[in-house]
């Protein structure tokens, strides 16, 4: 084919409809629809939380009778297969692209997972020496506290309004949820921060439809 | 005004490089993965591909994945200059009268 055979655009408005059409569609497959990346997350705290606070209520009180096991290990299964949501669209909307996006993702992803490993590496070491539920206290509020942190980094990095905002909340109501005290953490968390994820979900998904 | 950058002005080519804009300036991109955004059979994109190389707008780079060769592909600083002014020279046309900055 001779290359001279690429015809010009009609005009200029066909030439600007093209360049908007093209990027929108390549930010399209670049970035996978958000409610992917948030609510898988969002959905685990407000199960796994939940029943936290079902089984470890405030006082010392158990408002449903399960198993002592079955809350944390409902959490672990459900921020699991998150991760797994999250890992593999990620990798797949930013397959075959290489360069600073990829490093980027991939030095963010790392810390994350390394400071899970030194955030739980001090909590199993102190709360052997804990009451049960101060305990669980400070795991969940480690937990939640690194994760705000982390959500705001993001923000920063990517300089993404929504998961900065949303980092914002989480460490807001980690402070309250632990003022409160045990039972009353899990039950802030759950609520406002899994909701908190699914709406932001939302909002991103929004934003991004009313991109140009 | 200048006139519109004939490498650019072009359908099949303006695709190309408004695709190659919307990644981030440090990333690259393989060839089966830009057709793939583009629709293009493999001869036709080569073709363009070849003629933005020529005018300096793209930076192709031929390497292996292990053992798979794969062609990468970016927009140069020049191409994404070329490309900005493009775009800016087609939205004066379509407003003359406002000045943008």
């Amino acid at each position: 084919m001779n290359p001279d055979d690429d015809p010009p655009p009609l005009d200029a408005a066909s030439a600007m409809r093209l360049i908007r059409e093209q990027r929108a569609a390549t930010a399209h497959s670049l970035e996978p629809d958000p409610r992917l990346h948030y609510w898988p997350w969002g959905v685990a705290w407000l199960v796994g939380f939940g029943l936290f606070f079902l089984r470890f209520s405030p006082d010392g009180r158990t408002f449903v009778t399960m198993p002592e096991w079955l809350p944390l290990t409902a959490l672990f299964v459900l921020l699991g297969a998150a991760s797994v949501v999250f890992t593999v669209g990620s990798a797949r909307a930013y397959r075959q692209v290489t360069g600073e996006s990829a490093r980027r993702g991939g030095w963010y992803g790392a810390a994350w997972g390394l400071g899970f490993v030194s955030l739980f590496t001090v909590a199993g070491r102190v709360s052997d020496s804990l009451p049960h539920d101060l305990a669980g206290l400070l795991w969940s509020a480690l937990a939640v506290g690194l994760t705000g942190a982390l959500h705001m980094a993001g923000g920063a990095i990517w300089l993404d309004r929504t998961l900065f905002r949303l980092g914002l909340w989480l460490t807001t109501i980690n402070i309250v949820g632990v003022l409160a005290g045990p039972g009353w953490h899990a039950l802030v968390v759950a609520l406002a921060g899994g909701g908190g994820m699914l709406v932001a979900g939302e909002l991103a998904r929004l934003r991004r439809r009313n991109l140009p | 005004m200048r006139e519109l950058d004939p490498v650019i002005h072009a359908q099949a080519r303006l695709r190309v490089v408004a695709t190659l804009s919307t990644l981030g300036a440090g990333d690259r991109i393989t060839f089966p993965r830009l057709q793939e955004l583009l629709g293009m059979t493999a001869g036709n994109l080569s073709v363009h591909l070849r003629k933005l190389e020529d005018a300096g707008y793209l930076e192709i780079d031929k390497t292996y994945r292990g053992r798979t060769p794969t062609t990468l592909v970016r927009l140069s600083r020049r191409g994404r200059l070329a490309f900005d002014e493009y775009t800016e020279n087609i939205r004066a046309l379509l407003h003359p009268d406002s000045k943008e900055t």
